[in-house]
């Protein structure tokens, strides 16, 4: 085995399958967004703090920004497109627009993203669990008051329809 | 943001990543990466090769072992740290203090080995480390060695794991009623580190590792009093840094202040 | 024939303003399908990386660009000497020295500031433009920078602008009153040396940039952006490139905040123009958060020296003086309106009636500012509410009564302060005791003691702010007299389609403050139908024709620019249906129509109803026969809201600058560690008052969100820079934002006085007025009492700024005396 400047990676993404070529040096949100064309994922700083590019790969949220796209090879990647199955929106989503939990909405499709992985892990956070789960997602819109509230709505299933 | 080029492997077995290091000048492992991505993409630094871990099962390890030390494989990751049911049980302060690294999205990718070798000296795994008398097993083209925590540190970013090495496990000493305590002040609510420190307290002695104050953990030992401890840090030859998070005077004070939480914090687990 | 609208409607239905909908733009958002303009891709499409300075003052010897451009995937390059070949410098709305500052879209033989882009390489990829950008080689000849306003304007400063010959961009005096009379008649005069405003921003998440096309046949650019404010953008641009303002087409659909950091973007813009028309194909920038810390906007920094405050026994505040140094950065771009926005608050809440204030404004090698939230009021309301605390303090009186004392109280409104602002409606008193409330005030001494029993000190502080909203561009003039601008204006089309679809275009250009909701309440309520009847288009288009110059998304003016808009062009839809349905059913005339659940029905025989569907159908393809006084029936409907502004009075600088003015009283509690300054807010209240609420809920979110930007900015964000001039918080490791872990628990509370000077009776509220920095400064300060009195004189108060209070307590007070008269 010798090092390659780029190489053929198979993806899943969202379930489906994607086999591409890509540089080395590619970041996963490039990836995601520029070559597969999901656009959802947001890029908001350039030193892996603000987590508008969280997606979930192999069941674990993780900063899309501060992996390559070669080191997601093999790998099953979760992004918000993933969310809405079959034109139902998950409850997370609803939960966060009963509870204005966005305003600008760049910062969302992270967020529900770290959400989503703490409420497969966590059925019944309390709310300092709630605030640490989103500890790495920057909001400068709400202030976070109502993504907590919605988080923790969505986790007792008090979501409408 | 954009990384420069760079050549990409993944080996399969630690001899395999060992020989790609040694092999390739300018190659760096890539363990989490957590900070050397962030690295790259400032073009602060640019390894023309990154050995990526991520196959190498047996680095993930988190054991106790026989005689109650806590071995950690270097690819274990911070959130591996704070659930593991061993690192509860023989050195429970260490999963508090990964719980307090950055966040989620961070701590299901970085790893000890990976904060440990980064060295910068904001990082909280260091003076755990060094406080905690661990042993670290490098795994070289000529087999194994051992360095000790205080002997690990060289500079920062800089430690013992030289070119063709690879740090391969963490060996924390069996606690035998010993207290470990940590105590750090941070940019906002469990942020980066201004200043910080641990402390490991056995019959009535402490050892204190100061983080953040000098290019590697200081180690200082008194007796785990308030005052002693203060005293010792007063009469330690650092030189902090001043920036925008405090003065040089400001974290002289703070290191004296972590450092008697920390040995009480300590002192409470003991 | 032309017709008069009413003012009112009968609404036959319960309103949908008033209450908290469900937002329109959610859907798309949660799903990850908005379009913010990174998303946006063309065929072909070059990716822009900007050559940038290290130096924060320098002279350009040489650029040398041959080795980027031989790079296979360069499409080409760019450079000043080609920009000031093809563009004329941005106009200047300063008087002379200031207005001879010549500003272009990549410097032009010097650089100002660290992170100023120099050149640009455009590339196949992102990664190739940016390898590319590192060949080019500049030579640079270092200058010494001059990096503090009060020092930039002394003799022998570098000088930045040597075009101008001097770094001071506007300065002037300001008096109302007379100061003298106030000095006489007070007991007492307090002086304060030095406050200090720091350097910050909202920093919002999405960053600045542009897809720009450049169509060759027609000339055209269309530039897919996030420029908040495309009004006047446009009458930045169009100028510089030489063209006519129909030559450029500001698009954006979602904006991933803004907070008045995406306002001057032409600089970068016009650059984009040229290589887009130069490479002949589409060009893409986006904006890293390095570049958007280092070289896109600041906040302004003010420096107040040699503050007097005549003041009676009783506390009651006579007036104040006031020396005030705003520091513009490199290059005034919206400045230096700054310095006149701050009168739009100049007794803040306070009934001071003496007013005297030296303003100068000044180039520095730093940033550029930009009206950064709470734009140069913020500013203005931290001091006067400094200044309250500080003579409180120092008097020894209740912070509470002083400001009870000295609040302009509900029944003076509406209220003409010194300078001929008219404060429309608030009770300022109610709002403070509701915040004091909240936070268990009575209860205050018991938790001090308690506190102090777990060595801790506890503090409460009070911010009292306001958020004057829609301003009159007229007080541009009040700096410089040969200025063009003045008034405001805003503007909405309302039409009925062919299939009876209510369709709505906006001129503004929202980053998060659910335009489309909130007007689709509105129109709504005016046309019997529900919001999900009513189509509003997400976004800004020049091409919709439905913007004026001043539109935008700005300045809290929201919720009354873009509402009577909304309202002034539903109304006269409204009436275009009545008199269509008149005609049709036979009715005596428009006034014997209401129109219902999407129908108009005569009011004598409701069930002659002619839907909406016919109506939209007969004008549009069905349209024979219908008599010539319905000629002007199109139902599609523009309205230009203008507010009823004057342009202020030159030489007093006398006027009413703005028109509505929301109220924000905040109180905070905190404990903090007198061992580390560490400290934490344990306890806080926001109360607003933005008159009437159309959706409370996005009302509440408005003030959860200008909050937490002001506790960031109190605590934890600064953008200060080393000797070199270079930003020493140019990442988010180093610029804290809070997360939600740092955010105290927050409590809110409301009163509704309705504006009387806006039809719906709101105000806009979406900036805030930076409260949480007032109550922060005012919490520490009164924690800190024990120990030896320290005086909060600066903004920003970090842990170790607190612990340097708590150290020496003495330098803090050095500069604050009170004197008997």
């Amino acid at each position: 085995m010798e090092p390659v400047t780029s190489k053929t990676i198979t993806v899943t993404v969202n379930g489906a399958s994607y086999e591409r070529e890509v540089d080395a040096r590619r970041l996963l949100v490039h990836f995601i967004r520029d070559e597969l064309d999901l656009t959802g994922t947001h890029i908001g700083c350039d030193t892996g703090n603000c987590g508008a590019c969280t997606v979930i790969v192999d069941g674990l949220a993780v900063k899309s920004c501060m992996l390559l796209a070669v080191q997601a090879d093999g790998a099953s990647v979760e992004t918000v497109e993933s969310l809405a199955a079959g034109g139902e929106l998950h409850p997370l989503q609803r939960s966060f627009s009963a509870h204005h939990a966005l305003q600008c909405g760049y910062c969302t499709p992270g967020m529900l993203m770290s959400a989503k992985h703490l409420l497969d892990n966590n059925s019944e956070p309390t709310e300092n669990e709630i605030r640490r789960a989103i500890q790495g997602n920057i909001c400068r819109c709400t202030g976070y008051v109502n993504i907590v509230e919605a988080i923790d709505a969505a986790a007792r299933g008090e979501v409408p329809a | 943001m954009l990384l420069s080029e760079v050549g990409y492997a993944r080996p399969a077995s630690v001899d395999e990543a060992v020989r790609l290091l040694a092999e390739n000048d300018g190659a760096r492992p890539l363990a989490g990466g957590q900070t050397i991505v962030n690295v790259m993409k400032a073009r602060a630094a640019s390894p023309d090769v990154l050995v990526d871990l991520a196959d190498l099962e047996d680095l993930r390890a988190i054991a106790k072992t026989g005689d109650g030390a806590l071995e950690l494989g270097a690819m274990a990751t911070y959130s591996q740290v704070v659930t593991s049911p061993d690192v509860k049980d023989v050195r429970p302060m260490l999963a508090e203090v990964a719980a307090q690294i950055a966040d989620v999205q961070v701590r299901n990718r970085g790893t000890v080995g990976g904060n440990i070798c980064s060295n910068d000296p904001t990082n909280h795994l260091p003076p755990v480390m060094v406080a905690a008398g661990a042993t670290m097993t490098i795994a070289g083209r000529d087999g194994e060695r051992e360095v000790s925590a205080e002997e690990f540190f060289l500079g920062v970013y800089m430690t013992a794991v030289g070119p063709g090495e690879l740090l391969t496990k963490v060996t924390l000493p069996a606690r035998d009623g010993a207290g470990d305590g940590f105590a750090a002040i941070t940019i906002g609510a469990d942020g980066t580190c201004i200043v910080n420190a641990a402390a490991t307290v056995s019959g009535g002695e402490a050892r204190v590792a100061l983080g953040c104050v000098s290019a590697t953990p200081v180690l200082l030992t008194a007796a785990a009093e308030d005052e002693a401890v203060r005293e010792a840090v007063g009469a330690a030859a650092i030189e902090p840094p001043s920036d925008v998070h405090g003065s040089a005077d400001y974290r002289r004070h703070l290191a004296a202040v972590v450092a008697a939480r920390a040995v009480a914090d300590a002192k409470e687990g003991s | 024939m032309t017709t008069v609208a009413p003012d009112q409607v009968e609404a036959p239905q319960k309103g949908f303003a008033g209450t908290s909908i469900p937002r329109k733009e959610d859907k798309r958002l949660v799903q990850g399908e908005g379009v913010f303009f990174d998303d946006v891709k063309r065929h072909g499409m070059g990716y822009v990386h900007f050559v940038r300075s290290p130096y924060a003052h320098a002279g350009i010897v040489s650029i040398d660009v041959s080795a980027a451009e031989a790079v296979e995937g360069v499409y080409g390059t760019l450079i000043g000497e080609e920009v000031a070949a093809q563009t004329d410098p941005f106009f200047e709305m300063s008087t002379p020295p200031g207005n001879e500052i010549r500003d272009y879209a990549l410097a032009v033989g010097k650089v100002r500031f660290a992170g100023e882009p120099v050149a640009a390489v455009v590339a196949e990829t992102r990664e190739l433009a940016r390898d590319a950008a590192e060949l080019v080689e500049v030579e640079y000849e270092p200058l010494e920078p001059v990096l503090d306003a009060v020092a930039a304007v002394e003799p022998g400063a570098p000088i930045l602008h040597e075009e101008a010959g001097s770094n001071v961009v506007w300065s002037g005096t300001f008096e109302w009153g007379d100061f003298d009379e106030a000095l006489a008649e007070a007991d007492h005069v307090v002086k304060i040396d030095r406050l200090y405003f720091h350097r910050f921003s909202s920093t919002p998440l999405e960053c600045a940039g542009a897809l720009v096309e450049y169509d060759r046949g027609t000339a055209q650019w269309t530039l897919h952006c996030n420029h908040q404010m495309p009004g006047i953008g446009i009458v930045w641009m169009a100028p510089a490139l030489r063209v006519g303002t129909d030559k450029l087409r500001i698009v954006t659909q979602d904006i991933g905040g803004g907070f008045g950091n995406k306002i001057t973007l032409h600089p970068y813009f016009v650059a984009l123009c040229l290589l887009a028309r130069k490479l002949n194909r589409p060009v893409q920038w986006t904006e890293w958060r390095t570049d958007q810390h280092t070289a896109n906007t600041h906040g302004n920094e003010r420096t107040f020296l040699d503050v007097e405050v005549p003041v009676r026994s009783d506390g009651t505040m006579l007036g104040f003086k006031v020396k005030a140094f705003d520091d513009a950065g490199a290059f005034p771009r919206y400045e230096p309106l700054g310095c006149i926005i701050w009168a739009q608050v100049t007794p803040g809440c306070y009934r001071w009636r003496h007013v005297r204030v030296d303003f100068t404004q000044a180039c520095t090698n730093k940033s550029p500012t930009a009206p950064n939230r709470g734009y140069s009021r913020m500013q203005q309301l931290w001091f006067t509410e400094r200044v309250i605390d500080v003579v409180a303090h120092e008097l020894g009186l209740d912070p509470v009564e002083v400001r009870k004392r000295n609040y302009i109280k509900a029944e003076e409104m509406p209220y003409e302060t010194p300078n001929g602002c008219v404060y429309d409606s608030g009770d300022y008193a109610r709002c403070l005791d509701i915040a004091l409330d909240l936070v268990g005030y009575d209860s205050l001494e018991e938790r001090r003691k308690e506190a102090e029993s777990r060595g801790k000190l506890l503090g409460l502080g009070i911010g009292s702010t306001l958020d004057s909203g829609t301003n009159n561009f007229g007080q541009s003039q009040l700096l410089n007299p040969e200025l063009q601008f003045s008034g405001n204006n805003e503007v909405a089309t309302v039409r009925l389609d062919i299939f009876g679809e209510i369709v709505v275009t906006l001129g503004t250009t929202p980053q998060g403050q659910s335009h489309e909701t909130v007007t689709s309440q509105v129109v709504a309520d005016i046309l019997g139908v529900t919001p999900d009847d009513v189509h509003v288009r997400a976004g800004h288009d020049s091409y919709w024709n439905s913007h004026a110059g001043f539109s935008g998304t700005y300045a809290s003016q929201f919720a009354v620019t873009g509402l009577e808009a909304v309202k002034g062009a539903t109304l006269e839809l409204h009436s275009q249906i009545r008199r269509l349905a008149a005609v049709i059913l036979g009715a005596d005339g428009p006034d014997d129509i209401v129109l219902e659940e999407g129908m108009a029905k005569r009011r004598d025989m409701p069930e002659a109803a002619l839907p909406f569907m016919a109506c939209g159908a007969i004008i549009n393809v069905n349209n024979a026969g219908l008599p010539p006084d319905l000629d002007d029936v199109t139902l599609n409907c523009r309205y230009v809201y203008r507010p009823p502004f004057q342009v202020p009075d030159h030489e007093r600088k006398f006027g009413n600058l703005t028109l509505t003015y929301a109220t924000q009283i905040h109180a905070c509690v905190v404990e903090v560690d007198r061992e580390t300054g560490v400290y934490e807010i344990v306890d806080y209240a926001a109360v607003d008052d933005c008159g009437t609420r159309i959706h409370p809920q996005i009302v509440e979110g408005q003030v959860h969100g200008a909050t937490a930007h002001a506790l960031g900015a109190a605590t934890f964000e600064t953008f200060p820079y080393d000797e070199d001039g270079m930003l020493l918080t140019s990442n988010f490791y180093d610029y804290h934002v809070p997360h939600a872990l740092d955010m105290p628990p927050l409590k809110t509370g409301f009163i509704e006085s309705p504006s009387p000077f806006s039809s719906l009776g709101t105000k806009g509220m979406g900036e805030g007025g930076g409260a949480g920095i007032h109550a922060v400064c005012a919490a520490l300060q009164d924690a800190l009492r024990p120990l030896g009195n320290p005086i909060v004189t600066e903004s920003h108060n970090p842990y170790h700024r607190v612990w340097e209070l708590i150290q020496d307590p003495a330098a803090s007070r050095a500069g604050v005396e009170v004197s008997g008269t």
